[in-house]
């Protein structure tokens, strides 16, 4: 008994501290910075290992190539930028790193988040700690349903379902009556089950006759696929679509090719442009509905930021850079962009709620075009898809013929209920 | 039929790299009395090691025929860390069963953190070396010879191991430090150094199925986590430490998940495990379990 007095003494004392810290870092964020001659600090969250590292990866040198291009150009607001980053890991331990970054390393911002379970556990606790956070492809939905609805300082990603969104759209504009047999190998997990369902329900939508002959469901990065490929072979489907974003999908994309599957069926990867360089030639097909997110490296209408960001990249780092990189760009940008707007109107350095305020509307250019941030603190980019082509120097696959749509177009409007405004929407088919 | 053969296929392929896997763990278990939580990381280790191995070859020439053999080979040259991890082992043998648990899932994030250092976060493929030793039909379906070549290896190490337990001396030491430890300690077995044998090629089979699968799939850090929970579901229906449990309930497993696909797939895995519950509730020592008191 004495002991739990103690103990529930002592969660008081923890709590009372706690929350001083909190209020404490309430008033830094609410109140106008003393420090102006510091530099600015931005505090980065992301995944540098396990199965989203290649995403976080890409996504930190986005980041370090604009912030020294940003400090050579005079920083933001006249103040040079210094980056704190840290991994992205359980939502649990990144919610810790995200206190330890506010209030240990008194960054200015935060920016980062991948994993949408992720950044759904950690919105809450970041709107709560005032501090401007944008996540470079984190959401703050539970499915399609918004958890965070009117949020202050939390600026999240696009949806999710919007790359399936558009797939399936170039899927009806390339191969509307050339399939009938259709099969769905996909994560199980949300954004599995939601693209699938998606997906289906736009063919539902535009009246294409289907058949399902095949449902797989996998378990996240899992690489021994070739029951799931025998028995998808023997379903003989004519078109297989696939929203495996992993390790999972260049695997998947090999073994059907040596089970002669991508002979015979078309396929579709809402968002497989994350994997690009994996997608080799030598088994992933010709005339695949491939996805890009929000930049494709090779776009021939690519501005001069985005050629000059892949020539820095490709020389650096050997290798083509995917769309994190965009979006961790973008949310750098919509920073400085916020910022410089907050400090013109009110003639001193912005508290975060000012900035968060100038945000919205600001047009912004990031690498895939211009971006702007919504009211409803949501993107509106340009995104990036096309048929897959081997006619190129590389060793995996690139587009043939680059298409892009807006997300004003394909994007549900603020406040609507996904699965109604799909039922509605009218798309650029 | 077509269908049904290549979906035959592809479970038999399967099979034969889980039975590896298990068979590594049976024959720990058998043994030492040692449950190797470790040895799903070990298969990774295995894969990590045919891609660089695949890579090396390819660099000197070597002639595409000879690539499962190179990956093997990879795969039991790699199995020698079954030696100091063994030694490291030691210090738990006569520790609760659960000190052991802990000390092989210490192992489990070592090696994992060393795979990261060593070959990075990224997962790691091979060229194409499936489809480069062409395809055979049969029953009227196209199969790659990998995967044919593969299931023969597979079912010459179970013969080759069994025949090593039953008819060599070795063996024979090997069971009877199995049954009675100490009996055999006082008859002049080396009991450490039969242990350390043990391990070693408990080792050196999780390894050589993870170099052998590669091809078709990918060396990734997460492989060893998600096949160590079909490995146990094999080791339950199987029967803890038996080699022919092992063998049989491989094919089981893999059968069972390719109907659960073909039929009803939300059920891949909780067909596996109705069977394990089944196996549990029926003979809780397994197929061909030995019962412990």
């Amino acid at each position: 008994m004495k002991d739990a007095v103690h103990s529930v003494g002592r969660r008081r004392s923890i709590r009372t501290l706690g929350g001083l810290a909190l209020a404490a870092t309430a008033v830094s964020h609410a109140a106008p910075a003393f420090a102006q001659n510091r530099p600015l600090r931005i505090g980065i969250i992301a995944p540098r290992t396990g199965m989203l590292g290649f995403a976080g990866e890409c996504g930190f040198r986005a980041v370090e190539w604009g912030v020294a291009r940003l400090n050579a150009q005079g920083g933001i607001g006249g103040r040079k930028v210094e980056l704190v980053t840290e991994e992205e890991t359980s939502p649990k331990d990144t919610i810790d790193r995200f206190r330890k970054l506010v209030l240990q390393e008194k960054v200015d911002c935060v920016q980062g988040l991948i994993s949408s379970g992720v950044s759904l556990a950690l919105a809450p606790a970041a709107e709560q700690s005032r501090v401007l956070t944008l996540m470079w492809d984190g959401t703050t939905q539970d499915g399609v349903k918004e958890m965070l609805p009117n949020p202050a300082y939390v600026f999240r990603a696009v949806d999710n379902e919007i790359g399936v969104v558009m797939a399936t759209l170039l899927t009806l504009k390339h191969y509307k009556g050339k399939f009938l047999r259709i099969a769905g190998v996909n994560p199980d997990y949300t954004y599995g089950r939601n693209a699938w369902t998606t997906f289906q329900a736009i063919l539902k939508k535009y009246n294409v006759p289907n058949t399902v002959v095949s449902e797989q469901w996998l378990k996240a990065g899992a690489t021994d696929l070739s029951s799931n490929v025998a028995t998808l072979k023997a379903a003989a489907p004519d078109l297989v679509f696939s929203s495996l974003i992993f390790s999972d999908l260049p695997v998947f994309m090999r073994q059907s090719h040596n089970a002669g599957l991508t002979q015979s069926a078309r396929f579709v990867l809402p968002d497989g442009g994350w994997q690009q360089l994996a997608l080799k030639k030598e088994f992933t097909p010709e005339g695949l509905v491939l996805g890009h997110g929000s930049m494709y490296f090779e776009s021939p209408n690519a501005s001069a930021l985005q050629k000059t960001f892949v020539k820095d990249y490709v020389d650096r780092y050997k290798e083509v850079p995917h769309f994190e990189g965009d979006r961790a760009y973008f949310c750098l940008q919509l920073y400085k962009a916020g910022v410089e707007r907050a400090l013109k109107a009110g003639g001193k350095w912005p508290n975060s709620s000012e900035i968060a305020a100038a945000i919205p509307g600001l047009p912004v250019e990031t690498f895939g075009g211009m971006g702007t941030m919504r009211p409803d603190h949501i993107p509106d980019m340009t995104m990036f898809g096309g048929l897959t082509t081997h006619r190129n120097a590389y060793d995996f696959v690139t587009l043939s013929t680059v298409e892009t749509m807006s997300t004003r177009d394909i994007q549900k409007p603020p406040g609507a209920d996904f699965w109604q405004w799909l039922d509605s929407a009218r798309f650029p088919v | 039929m077509e269908a049904l053969t290549g979906i035959l296929m592809a479970s038999l392929f399967h099979a034969a790299t889980l039975f590896l896997l298990t068979a590594g763990l049976q024959l720990t278990f058998g043994v030492m009395r040692v449950v190797n939580l470790a040895c799903g990381t070990l298969f990774a280790l295995g894969a990590y090691a045919g891609v660089s191995a695949v890579h090396w070859a390819l660099s000197r020439g070597v002639p595409v025929e000879l690539f499962p053999l190179v990956l093997l080979l990879a795969g039991i040259m790699v199995g020698l860390i079954g030696i100091p991890l063994e030694r490291l082992l030691r210090t738990a043998y006569k520790r609760p069963e659960a000190f052991q648990l802990l000390l092989t899932f210490a192992l489990v994030l070592i090696l994992q953190d060393g795979l990261r250092l060593i070959w990075g976060a990224d997962p790691q493929q091979t060229p194409n070396v499936a489809t480069a030793l062409g395809s055979v039909t049969v029953f009227g379906t196209v199969v790659a010879s990998y995967t044919l070549i593969v299931i023969g290896l597979a079912i010459a190490i179970a013969v080759g191991l069994g025949g090593f337990l039953e008819r060599t001396q070795a063996g024979k030491i090997l069971r009877a430090t199995a049954e009675n430890r100490e009996a055999s300690a006082a008859m002049g077995v080396n009991v450490p150094r039969t242990y350390m044998l043990v391990f070693t090629i408990g080792t050196m089979l999780s390894t050589a199925g993870g170099a052998l699968i590669v091809p078709t799939s990918a060396a990734s850090l997460q492989m060893g986590v998600e096949l160590v929970v079909e490995a146990f579901a094999v080791v339950v229906i199987g029967g803890l430490g038996s080699m022919k449990g092992a063998a049989f309930a491989a094919v089981l497993v893999c059968l069972i998940r390719s109907v659960a696909l073909s039929t009803f797939p939300e059920m891949e895995i909780l067909a596996i495990y109705i069977v394990v519950v089944a196996v549990l509730m029926a003979r809780p020592s397994g197929l061909f379990g030995k019962r412990y008191a």
